[in-house]
């Protein structure tokens, strides 16, 4: 790994894109940019793009893997960018890249670090991959103190808890946990509304007896109510008051731990926790990189900094090349979403009477002086809205048809079933499905990113015991995992861990396992009781 | 941050030695198991099979039936799936020695027969294969000496002269070459079949890839001998098939492969072993020239001689005369194998180190 500055040529190239960056009035933070080969890019991927990790055999094993593909011919190892955002963000350049590739990953770069800075999900954040190392150095003094056997049970368990981190979710640990120093605000209107109710009336104010006579027996009930959910608050020091998706966030601070083992969870955390930002604003942010990547690209060749815009309009169409939306491609639907996107306001084509219009032709050919710089309007996007919101909102028919998001070969159609009735049009070789079916589809991926979703209900349930709840969605969770997943949970809870996933209950504890037939609780049916402050579920 | 390589080693390393701990519980599974007959073929690389260490989650998936079923959890290698990585032979039996701690076997013959081989070793500033990296390193030294190459100037030119040309050269290197020829003799008046075959079996296979480890798959000939009241040579397979009822002199089985060994072999370069199995049911005057072949014909030419009574019975006496005649015997290795968990012991003392 060596910096950018050791390559006279590069480090010229990064600063012309710096200059337009700025020129363009870009907001990023510092940007370092480094030169990699393509073992330690490989090796740099495996450390979710930390400079380093603790030592351990998963990704040991995986690099063994890697390498042997690598030297087989089987994996090329050449990346087009990684970059760890932040402040300052470190950006890894492939030492096998021609300049012109450099320059352009450094632009696209760019667009990354200032999504990152301003995204509604506030990714960025000052140190991030110092504070990375810093915890990896705890973690190593961690694995000296557990010792080799510990440590790595210690780890394989974390790890079984990665995918359960969500710290973006509508009911991450800041929403879901109610402690004495962070008071709970409530999840819904109806509770909030009640909340703000005072319980107990004073008995001794005739005129409000009088006017507002209060259910004696009911206003005690909701201040014992009080006293326990206080007592319970005291003595835990956590109350979980919604369900809680971010359920490694939740072990992490109320799991009982050594510090050794805190360290450990710390670190696979905040090392894994950038996924969650990824998965909720790919499209946007690979967009508004690619966005940003032509425009200084286009800068670049026209003051000669870098030769080669063929090649570069070569790379940039492979690069922006359409997919079907199940196999969606985030550079291509972004960038041209971006770009259409500054198309309608340039057009003042977001506002209310465009969409009133009813004339085709009046639409078509709708042409208003916008009231705003369009690019101010695209950077209000990005500080108000995720992908979710922002597929709803500009993905319409014409753009799934325009993007050929729901164009699919026949051949492919035929292995993937398509029924009849979803296909719109047809030629020789491909079919169009419907347009609305297709948005749905991808709006869909925004609520369980095909991941099962589970939530943490009870944290003392059946004696101080965890209770979790698969969201269940007609598919069913793989059965021979969740007894070696419960048994590692319950390796860090040190209690026992139960698991409600359909009518059935699986439950682990000290040793034992059990499967048993329950009535299916529906999902909403726990959150009203935890808003009620009851038991979510009661065997 | 500071400037360094970023490498995963360390994690490797890990899982290097992670690896090495599975290995050597499958050789100590195979050990306890006593059976060798499932390696692969002579001097082939070893199989062997693990579980995966893929970390168990919350996933979607029909893996696994209903119940829940499935072990692990709690510590790596349990998440379910294997794994599958070869091992060399020469370092599994290099490991199987360790755990046995069986010395090498003494190697005779050096300085008559070499092993040649070419390897490239050596550079010149002429051949065939152009060695880029010595010849680029060369080019730019003499491009820094001639200032054709200033990089502080801005200047990256290289220039390549034929003087600064590198070409790998095939340098002859020899080896020396030992060669050794291993007779397992069996005696086919008794019963071998079933546990009696398998036991003989798993000897001879062990003895097989000892040997092939210890002088090279292809520097050992391993020849099989049977006999009842005549002894012939056979193929591998028929050593275990042929059988016959009826009158037994094993006496002459030592005579044959002792001839053979004289007149088919150079014995100034010629390691010989010999192994022999049978239930050691003999006449008096049998043994007594089995012992007389030993101690004056087989003994001064053989590196080993392993006697194994299999199944032995109160009427067995081979081994009691030649304990007799060769009391803790360095060459003459006699021992008896009444079950398959004795295996190892058996191997320990044909192969174990000095008596």
């Amino acid at each position: 790994m060596r910096a950018i500055r050791f390559d006279p040529e590069l480090y010229k190239l990064e600063q012309r894109v710096m200059y337009h960056a700025k020129e363009m009035g870009r907001t990023l933070p510092e940007m370092r940019f480094f030169i990699l080969n393509q073992m330690e890019f490989a090796s740099l991927l495996e450390k979710h793009v930390f400079p380093t990790s603790p030592p351990n055999i998963w990704e040991g094993k995986r690099m063994v893997h890697k390498k042997y593909r690598i030297e087989t011919g089987q994996e090329s190892a050449l990346y087009y960018e990684v970059v760890q955002t932040g402040n300052p963000s470190y950006a890894y350049l492939n030492n096998t890249n021609s300049p012109m590739m450099q320059a352009s990953v450094m632009a696209h770069v760019v667009g990354h670090c200032e999504f990152s800075e301003l995204n509604v999900l506030k990714d960025s954040n000052p140190d991030r991959t110092e504070f990375v190392l810093y915890l990896v150095r705890k973690v190593n003094r961690a694995r000296q103190q557990m010792g080799e056997k510990n440590y790595l049970q210690y780890w394989n368990a974390s790890e079984s808890a990665i995918p359960l981190i969500a710290p973006h979710s509508q009911f991450n640990v800041d929403k879901a946990i109610e402690t004495e120093s962070r008071p709970h605000h409530s999840m819904s209107s109806e509770v909030e509304g009640e909340n703000k109710k005072s319980l107990l009336l004073p008995q001794f104010h005739t005129m409000d007896s009088i006017l507002k006579p209060e259910n004696k027996e009911q206003a005690w009930e909701k201040e014992l109510r009080k006293k326990n959910h206080q007592e319970a608050l005291s003595r835990r020091g956590y109350r979980l008051r919604a369900p809680c998706q971010d359920i490694l966030g939740f072990l992490r601070h109320f799991a009982p731990t050594s510090s050794s083992e805190r360290a450990i969870m710390d670190y696979m955390y905040f090392a894994n926790s950038n996924s969650d930002f990824v998965i909720r604003t790919q499209i946007m942010n690979e967009g508004w990189a690619m966005y940003w990547e032509k425009k200084i690209m286009m800068e670049l060749f026209k003051e000669r900094a870098v030769k080669g815009i063929i090649d570069y309009a070569r790379v940039f169409s492979g690069v922006c090349s359409p997919r079907p939306y199940f196999n969606r491609n985030p550079y291509h639907l972004g960038f041209h979403m971006w770009t259409h996107i500054e198309e309608l306001y340039r057009d003042g084509k977001v506002s209310i009477s465009y969409l009133e219009e009813k004339d085709r032709q009046k639409r078509d050919t709708w042409k208003k002086e916008a009231t705003r710089d369009p690019l101010l309007s695209m950077e209000h996007l990005l500080k108000t809205v995720t992908d979710y919101e922002f597929l709803r909102r500009f993905l319409t028919p014409d753009l799934i048809f325009k993007l050929h998001l729901n164009r699919i070969l026949k051949r492919q159609a035929k292995q993937l079933q398509i029924q009849p009735d979803a296909i719109v049009k047809e030629d020789e070789h491909w079919i169009w499905l419907n347009p609305e079916a297709v948005k749905q589809e991808m709006l869909g991926f925004f609520t369980h990113f095909f991941r099962p979703r589970i939530y943490l209900i009870d944290a003392d349930f059946q004696d101080g015991g965890l209770l979790l709840y698969h969201r269940y969605d007609q598919r069913e969770l793989r059965k021979d995992w969740i007894l070696p997943t419960l048994k590692n949970l319950n390796f860090i809870w040190k209690g026992p861990v139960s698991l409600i996933s359909g009518n059935s209950m699986y439950t682990y504890s000290s040793s034992h396992f059990q499967d048993v037939s329950i009535l299916e609780v529906p999902f909403e049916r726990i959150l009203e009781r935890m808003q009620k402050l009851e038991k979510p579920y009661r065997p | 941050m500071q400037e360094e390589r970023i490498s995963s080693n360390e994690s490797e390393g890990a899982f290097n030695d992670f690896i090495e701990d599975k290995i050597y519980d499958a050789v100590d599974d195979i050990l306890s198991d006593g059976n060798f007959e499932n390696l692969g073929g002579r001097g082939s690389e070893i199989i062997v099979e693990m579980d995966d260490i893929v970390v168990p989650t919350f996933s979607y998936g029909d893996t696994g039936g209903g119940g829940g079923g499935g072990e692990g959890g709690q510590g790596p290698g349990k998440g379910g799936g294997k794994i599958r990585f070869t091992l060399p032979f020469e370092r599994f039996m290099e490991l199987i020695a360790q755990k046995l701690k069986l010395p090498y076997l003494t190697k005779e013959g050096t300085g008559r027969i070499k092993e040649i081989s070419y390897e490239f070793k050596t550079f010149a500033p002429v051949g065939t294969i152009l060695d880029k990296k010595r010849t680029f390193k060369r080019a730019l030294r003499t491009s820094v000496g001639t200032k054709i190459y200033q990089p502080q100037k801005g200047i990256y030119e290289v220039q390549f002269r034929r003087r600064d040309r590198r070409f790998k050269v095939p340098e002859r290197v020899e080896k020396p070459k030992y060669n050794a020829v291993v007779f397992y003799m069996g005696d086919i008046s008794y019963s071998t079949y079933g546990k009696r075959l398998e036991m003989e079996k798993r000897l001879v296979s062990f003895i097989q890839s000892w040997l092939d480890y210890n002088y090279g798959p292809m520097n050992v000939e391993h020849r099989f001998f049977v006999h009842d009241a005549k002894a012939y040579e056979v193929q591998e397979d028929d050593f275990y098939r042929v059988s016959n009822i009826g009158g037994t002199q094993a006496s002459i089985v030592f005579d044959l492969i002792y001839q053979i060994a004289f007149d088919e072999y150079d014995t100034s370069t010629t390691n010989y072993y010999g192994f022999y199995f049978g239930d050691g049911e003999l006449f008096d005057d049998d043994t007594r020239e089995i012992v007389k072949i030993l101690s004056n014909s087989i003994r001064p030419l053989f590196n080993r001689v392993g006697v194994v009574e299999v199944l032995p019975s109160k009427w067995s006496q081979l081994n009691n005369e030649l304990e007799k005649e060769f009391p803790l015997d360095n060459i003459i290795r006699l021992s008896e194998i009444k079950s398959n968990s004795q295996t190892i012991d058996v191997i320990r003392k044909l192969f174990g180190g000095a008596l």
